[in-house]
């Protein structure tokens, strides 16, 4: 009885196991062998024609070398600030720290194309802000974000908040006794940062940045509105105009500079894998929080240059976006007289594609984050309490299509849903659902990694107190498991949430009419040069951000601690 | 007693309903169509909107880009098996041209064309030109000169303030680039002199009403309809019709071979012809096709628009050519 019963519990708990592998295999091996068959094997025939015409192109690596550049150059300007500012923050006596925090944060959690737009309007000849100051440039001149150094710039800013968490994260484990030795020792605090804190930071920094460089990679709002109107063109905007202006005729060669930029994120990842691997930086565990350096005299000027930063580099644009979408057309200069909400009433009201976006949006992210905790939860189950070498593979492979740019995995997902189904003899492409299947497969470890350090968190006893009882794993997974995870869970889906109704890379390769996103309406309002319906487009969404961010601060306790970026 | 006498007259209300209801209306279109286009977003609902009312049972999807980028959507669509627009509004007949050679456009004999002169439409009646759009030479108000030709503008001290549309974007500069560079007094030349005066091809026309607005690049090769209208909006913009004449295009109208819903669709060819449809367009700042609707209010009744001749067929044939001749030329 009590065998047979332990037979049929481990029969379900190896089904469920299996039936997990099989979604993880489907979201991120089926599309992303697809992808690289494609790369060899166009169309189903070995042939290096696509990869050969694509090698041989000077587009190709021109795109190249401006990818590496501003990859490079925006993780160089987001190390500078984030190491700075975490530096700052966590280990000296800065008043406000809390919502300071929330500011800094804020750029990584608004989309980069609202980012790169709203900077847009800070600056060149049309900035309603300079207009309105006295202050805009002559006619003719350009804007000067139109460059590398401006994608580079606003990449950096972007990410600096990805450095900023790393770190941050690491200097709260450091070991009060070692700095404690250092100063009782004679050493000035800059002496101790640079001999003691700075070597025992060096995983955190270089995870951090190995990050910031894969992210910067695979940007594509930034570099959309910076780079394509001044023809400075990256990989994932090489991608996007190629297939947007010449259509699925050209996709082996997007294939393969898919495989391309895949390849160089690869590189970049494993780089910061071996260059941990050579040490040893283990930490004594369970110390003490370290004293913050006390900056006495300097506190006040600190606390005003980090705010000063603060308004800079996130008030002043969002300042001059939502100037922007107020005035009638572009070109008009703004006062009490010309201050309009017709481009807010067109783009609520009038447009059906935006209306319908809020729709979309709002639609594809909740559902994303609702079926990926459906499939968290009991994956975490595995992956922390049944360890194996399938398990751990199983963790590398849900990880890869976030860790790989966008346009990968957009690019993987036409290739396998372009022809119809079998069985079913429907295409996935142009419709709604080939873009949730992007979502639930890129954001997927947005959800896995809070309820997995959940796991860790949980005392099992409950669980197996239950399993004695006879309860199986779904039972469990449902009655026990989940209520004790739901924090981290909550946290994660909110994470997701407002990661994919923020999001462009993927849905401009993939949107068609009736399943836009708002990212998508925003750059097409901006690519027709409809500037000002942008602008109110994405303060909408800017605002809709900012209130979900607002509404966790105050709902303290029933969300997790650290997994909310925003949240101390 | 009141039971029977208010069956009665409902059922002389249906009667009469029915009596007085012309057939038409009883077989209206109804349903979803969806309309792939190039119109700039604003017109695009409008359109839309004004359609619905006009057949109130048929609700509209709008896809809109530039007419390169609709004809690549389509061209995805046709591959995955599953074309999903009914009918196209798209800026130019060359690239109607090469989906009729394709065989992917439908054919409407019935379609009322009186008004139309027989150019503006395809002899085999797959695809209707609906309005008359110009290419011209915008310039922002505070601009130091007012070029009067194409070579004015492509002068050395207008040297980093032009923008142009991109014709790998825009079907109207297409057309623009089919029609001058085969033209003697222009010719590739002419782009030769755009681009050393660092002249940039932005994507769209949109994009070169922003550029000129702004002051960002103070003189543009735009539409005049756009111009026209920034303009009554309060746009610093001023539209000039260069003196070697201006490229026009059509925007036709046509129905696929695979709408899903060809009674809506044949209803939105109806509505653009109409005189109804052809009024929207007047309201909306452009030269509509139909002779006699009127003209827009920037264009003074009588005036003769110099248009560059533009042989659909040949620039059907050299298109290719010509936009990796330019891709090659402006790095776009």
């Amino acid at each position: 009885m009590t065998h047979a019963a332990g037979w049929r519990e481990r029969v379900g708990d190896t089904s469920l196991l299996w039936g997990l592998v099989g979604v993880v295999a489907i979201l991120s091996v089926l599309p992303l062998a697809r992808l690289l068959l494609e790369g060899i094997a166009p169309n189903g025939f070995f042939s290096s024609a696509a990869l050969t015409r694509v090698l041989a192109s000077p587009t190709t690596w021109i795109a190249t070398r401006h990818s590496l550049v501003t990859a490079f150059g925006g993780t160089i300007v987001a190390v500078a600030i984030g190491a700075v500012v975490a530096a700052l923050v966590a280990l000296t006596d800065i008043r406000g720290r809390k919502p300071f925090v929330f500011c800094f944060v804020l750029p990584l959690m608004i989309a980069p194309q609202v980012v790169a737009l709203a900077w847009l309007q800070l600056f060149g000849p049309s900035s309603t802000l300079l207009k309105m100051i006295g202050l805009a440039p002559a006619m003719g001149s350009p804007n000067p974000l139109y460059s590398a150094q401006g994608i580079i710039a606003l990449l950096g800013i972007q990410y600096a908040p990805l450095v900023f968490l790393t770190l941050r994260a690491g200097l709260r484990t450091l070991p009060r006794e070692l700095v404690e030795a250092g100063l009782a020792a004679g050493a000035t605090p800059f002496t101790v940062v640079r001999t003691i804190v700075l070597p025992l930071m060096t995983p955190p920094l270089v995870a951090g940045i190995a990050l910031c460089f894969v992210s910067c990679l695979g940007n594509f709002g930034i570099p959309a509105f910076l780079g394509i109107p001044g023809n400075y063109l990256v990989l994932p905007t090489l991608i996007y105009q190629r297939l947007a202006g010449l259509g699925p005729s050209v996709l082996s060669e997007v294939a393969v500079l898919s495989v391309l930029i895949g390849v160089i994120a690869v590189v970049g990842i494993l780089l910061q894998d071996s260059m941990l691997k050579r040490r040893d930086f283990r930490l004594m565990s369970a110390s003490d929080f370290m004293r913050p350096f006390e900056l006495a005299r300097w506190r006040l000027p600190v606390e005003i240059a980090l705010w000063t930063l603060t308004i800079a580099v996130l008030v002043l644009p969002l300042c001059a976006l939502l100037l922007t979408s107020l005035v009638s057309t572009i070109g008009v200069p703004l006062t009490v007289a010309t201050a309009t909400l017709a481009n807010y009433d067109y783009v609520l009201f009038e447009h059906a594609a935006a209306k319908r976006a809020f729709v979309n949006s709002f639609g594809l992210s909740a559902t994303a984050a609702v079926v990926i905790l459906l499939i968290a939860v009991p994956l975490a189950y595995f992956l922390a309490w049944r360890r194996s070498p399938l398990l751990r593979a199983l963790n590398l492979t849900a990880e890869m299509p976030y860790a790989l740019p966008g346009v990968v995995l957009a690019i993987a997902a036409i290739l396998v849903f372009l022809k119809p189904l079998p069985l079913l003899g429907i295409s996935l492409y142009n419709t709604i659902w080939i873009i949730l299947f992007c979502y639930i497969a890129r954001f997927l470890v947005l959800g896995l990694r809070p309820v997995l350090s959940g796991y860790y968190q949980l005392d099992r006893t409950l669980e197996e107190a239950a399993q004695i009882t006879g309860a199986r794993l779904l039972r469990r997974l449902r009655t026990i498991i989940f209520p004790l995870v739901a924090p981290m869970a909550t946290a994660g889906a909110l994470l997701i949430f407002l990661t994919a109704f923020n999001e462009l890379t993927v849905s401009a390769l993939l949107w068609s009419s009736g399943a836009e996103t708002l990212g998508v309406v925003v750059f097409s309002f901006q690519q027709g040069g409809d500037s000002t319906y942008a602008a109110a487009l994405a303060t909408l969404t800017v605002a809709v951000t900012i209130a979900l961010m607002v509404a966790t601060m105050f709902t303290t306790g029933k969300l997790a601690q650290g997994i909310l970026p925003w949240r101390g | 007693m009141i039971t029977v006498s208010r069956r009665i007259f409902i059922a002389m209300a249906v009667l009469a309903t029915a009596v007085t209801l012309p057939s038409a209306i009883a077989q209206a279109p109804k349903g979803k169509l969806v309309l792939y286009t190039s119109q700039p977003e604003r017109d695009a609902t409008q359109t839309a909107s004004a359609f619905k009312q006009a057949y109130p049972g048929v609700e509209v999807e709008v896809f809109r880009s530039g007419t390169t980028e609709v004809m690549a959507k389509l061209a995805a669509e046709f591959s995955a098996g599953q074309p999903k627009a009914d009918v196209l509004l798209i800026a130019d007949a060359a690239s109607m041209e090469s989906l009729k050679k394709d065989d992917r456009l439908l054919a409407y004999p019935e379609a009322k064309v009186t008004g139309f002169e027989p150019g503006t439409y395809d002899p085999e009646k797959t695809y209707f030109g609906s309005k008359l759009i110009t290419t011209g030479i915008a310039v922002n108000s505070g601009a130091k000169t007012r070029p009067k030709s194409w070579a004015d503008l492509a002068k050395a001290e207008n040297r980093g303030q032009i923008a142009m549309p991109s014709p790998l974007y825009s079907g109207a500069a297409a057309i623009m680039l089919g029609t001058m560079t085969a033209r003697n007094d222009l010719g590739w030349g002419f782009f030769e002199k755009l681009k050393a005066a660092d002249a940039v091809a932005v994507r769209g026309n949109g994009a070169v009403l922003t550029a000129v607005a702004s002051g960002e690049k103070p003189y543009g090769v735009l539409v005049d309809f756009m111009a026209f209208n920034a303009k009554a909006k309060g746009s610093p913009i001023e539209f000039i019709f260069p003196a070697e004449g201006v490229p026009a295009v059509t925007e036709p109208v046509a129905m696929l071979k695979t709408a899903q819903n060809a009674a809506a669709a044949r209803a939105f060819v109806d509505f653009i012809l109409s005189d109804e449809g052809q009024k929207l367009a007047l309201s909306m700042g452009y030269i509509p096709a139909k002779a006699g609707v009127g003209s827009p209010s920037w264009l003074p009744a009588g005036t003769k628009i110099n248009l560059m001749p533009t042989d659909i067929a040949k620039v059907v044939q050299t298109n290719s050519a010509n936009l990796k001749r330019f891709a090659d030329l402006f790095g776009n």
